[in-house]
């Protein structure tokens, strides 16, 4: 079930692919859970590491501890903490291949976190269609562990793209839908059951595990001054089958890639992400200084090479089938823009639309930016700005009624199922 | 009332309590009007949505106030004996005691929905709604309280109005619940335009 696994740096998975399954296994590699004793002190030593969240924001880590650590003692609250390890992006498979490698790392990280902000409950949420596999083994392995202070709870995301993000989370979790809600209040403020809620990236709490154990300057000997560490990326190069890959921050794109010639353009940080041509695709390091230059960010870290023999327009119109589809229904620009830009954008690749329906695309996709409740319209118009840059010359291509591609298999990965009704939702 | 005597020291505050009264149901009928449509996300001809709430928010405002001038001038008139006790607590007036009791319970609930309403940051939706949705109640009460308790209501011109505030409420309700019963639910409606604006598309 594992995708296969490559790193050189074997800091969050083992070098060899192998599972570290057995609490005791994994005890005699890392040692005992190094409690603190004292809420609060592990926070500082998490804001030297500059550890941020792994989740696609790249939030600092610490700063959501201190907030709810802050908001439940003022409130005279316990709050609740929880890993997340929905992974609703359907290009993603680096949570799921951390919590089937290295479950307890993750689970350590849960407890240390929860110490930090005085938790009395954590949950692990995990994705509906690995329920079966590593739901499985995360029930063995909480099981199987008898240091925790807290209990762990194991929660299933509905398979919708946007069961992960974190308001949609907790609405999930309190027995409504998955769908998200305005960010404010905060959910470090009012988040499960209206209490302060830590809601952190089941990768995230893994380094924090490692950080608590090694130390701050260990987690900065690797990744770049602004951005330290590593970070596990889902990378699919050509072939098309994900890697998982550890890599520090500030790596080479190339040297991820590799082979870039039968490549035209990189798709990075995943579907709400950016579209880029491999000339400068070649040229950018994997860390969101250099990558924030073409509008693109590290994000969950999925990287996607695009091959020659496909079409990034077709591509692109079948990826936004999928987001549109993914709509919750609540805000109205996203509700009616996503399907309008949708269709838009297969009439283009059908070479069928109209005079006009590029402008079209990209006025709409201005339109809907900024207006929904949650960022899924942005993220989404990004991706079709992107698009529509990067294959500019395959558009015009195809208003002649030409396609570059000789290969019409899909690439990317897209669910075919959508929802239907409020069950699908649940 | 068959008296319909001179407007002088003695009797101005019985008829500003009886006009005050008037315009009260006036207003609240407005209100209510104004909060279906907001309920719905309607607009008005020629008002943005905002502007509608605006007018909602702000006409409820001037409704508390009339029906406060309308309770304090009855109380304090003495032409008839209503105690301030009886403007919140039913079935307390010796003068018209059913028909007082329905303005107290109308009171009640109208100042709950004003107070809930002013506080509304600080409370959470569903119960700031639950609260709000007492407003079907209150305004049903209200109007019988005007009815029964008022001559002036029974006949005339005055009559026609109350009629016609009536029969609003009722048009406007029969169409809120009407158009609630068009609602696509929240998970169907994505895949509904979906469908329509791909199908657009092809037959292009």
């Amino acid at each position: 079930m594992t995708p296969a696994v490559t790193t050189d740096v074997p800091r969050l998975l083992p070098r060899d692919g192998e599972r570290i399954q057995n609490w005791r296994a994994h005890s005699a590699k890392f040692g005992r859970i190094p409690y603190r004793n004292a809420a609060g002190s592990l926070i500082n030593d998490i804001e030297a590491s500059g550890l941020t969240g792994r989740g696609g924001a790249a939030f600092p880590t610490y700063r959501k501890l201190a907030a709810v650590l802050e908001a439940s003692v003022r409130k005279r609250v316990r709050p609740t903490v929880i890993a997340n390890g929905a992974e609703s992006e359907p290009a993603s498979e680096k949570d799921a291949t951390l919590l089937w490698l290295a479950p307890h790392l993750v689970l350590d990280g849960l407890q240390l976190a929860a110490e930090a902000v005085g938790a009395e409950s954590a949950v692990l949420y995990t994705h509906a269609h690995r329920a079966g596999d590593v739901g499985a083994r995360l029930r063995e392995a909480i099981a199987d562990r008898f240091d925790d202070h807290v209990a762990v709870r194991l929660a299933i995301a509905p398979p919708r793209f946007l069961a992960g993000q974190e308001t949609a989370l907790i609405s999930h979790l309190d027995g409504g839908p998955a769908i998200p809600r305005f960010p404010f209040p905060r959910v470090t403020e009012q988040g499960l059951d209206g209490d302060p809620t830590l809601v952190q990236n089941a990768e995230t709490l893994a380094h924090l595990a490692l950080i608590a154990r090694f130390g701050p300057g260990w987690f900065r000997e690797i990744g770049t001054r602004r951005e330290p560490g590593s970070f596990l990326a889902t990378v699919r190069r050509a072939d098309g089958r994900p890697r998982i890959m550890e890599l520090p921050l500030g790596t080479p794109v190339p040297e991820v890639i590799g082979g870039l010639g039968q490549v035209t353009a990189l798709l990075i940080g995943g579907y709400h992400g950016t579209w880029v041509p491999v000339a400068r695709a070649a040229k950018l390091r994997l860390d969101n200084e250099s990558l924030s230059s073409v509008g693109a960010s590290v994000g969950a870290g999925i990287l996607a090479a695009l091959p020659g023999d496909r079409c990034g327009l077709v591509e692109s119109a079948r990826i936004l089938r999928y987001l549109a589809l993914e709509s919750a229904g609540q805000c109205g620009p996203c509700l009616n823009g996503l399907p309008r830009m949708s269709a838009a954008l297969t009439a283009l690749a059908r070479g069928r639309a109209p005079r006009g329906t590029r402008a079209d695309l990209e006025r709409w996709a201005g339109l809907v930016t900024g207006r929904g409740a949650c960022h899924h319209p942005d993220g989404t118009a990004r991706f079709v700005a992107s698009a529509l840059r990067t294959f500019a010359a395959e558009l015009d291509r195809h208003g002649r009624g030409q396609c570059g591609a000789t290969n019409a298999a899909p690439f990317l990965p897209v669910p075919q199922s959508a929802a239907r009704t409020e069950e699908d939702w649940l | 009332m068959e008296i319909v005597g001179e407007i002088n020291s003695s009797t101005a505050l019985w008829y500003i309590s009886r006009a005050t009264g008037v315009v009260a149901l006036l207003l609240m009928t407005a209100v209510l009007l104004l909060g279906l449509l907001v309920s719905r996300q309607g607009k008005l001809p020629g008002l943005p949505k905002f502007a509608v709430t605006g007018l909602h928010r702000n006409l409820s405002l001037i409704a508390v106030a009339f029906v406060g001038l309308h309770v304090l001038t009855a109380v304090t008139d003495g032409y008839v004996n209503i105690p301030l006790l009886s403007a919140v607590v039913p079935l307390s007036s010796p003068y018209e005691r059913l028909w007082l009791a329905l303005g107290a319970v109308s009171l009640d609930l109208t100042l709950a929905i004003a107070v809930t309403s002013l506080v509304r940051n600080r409370l959470r939706r569903k119960t700031w709604k639950a609260v709000h949705w007492l407003a079907y109640l209150s305004w049903p009460v209200a109007w019988l309280h005007s009815y029964g308790s008022a001559s002036d209501l029974r006949g005339g011109w005055l009559f026609l109005l109350a009629l016609a505030d009536l029969l609003a409420v009722v048009v406007a309700v029969g169409w809120r619940l009407a158009a609630a019963a068009r609602d696509v639910p929240r998970a169907e409606r994505v895949g509904l335009i979906m469908t329509a604006v791909h199908q657009r598309g092809r037959s292009r």
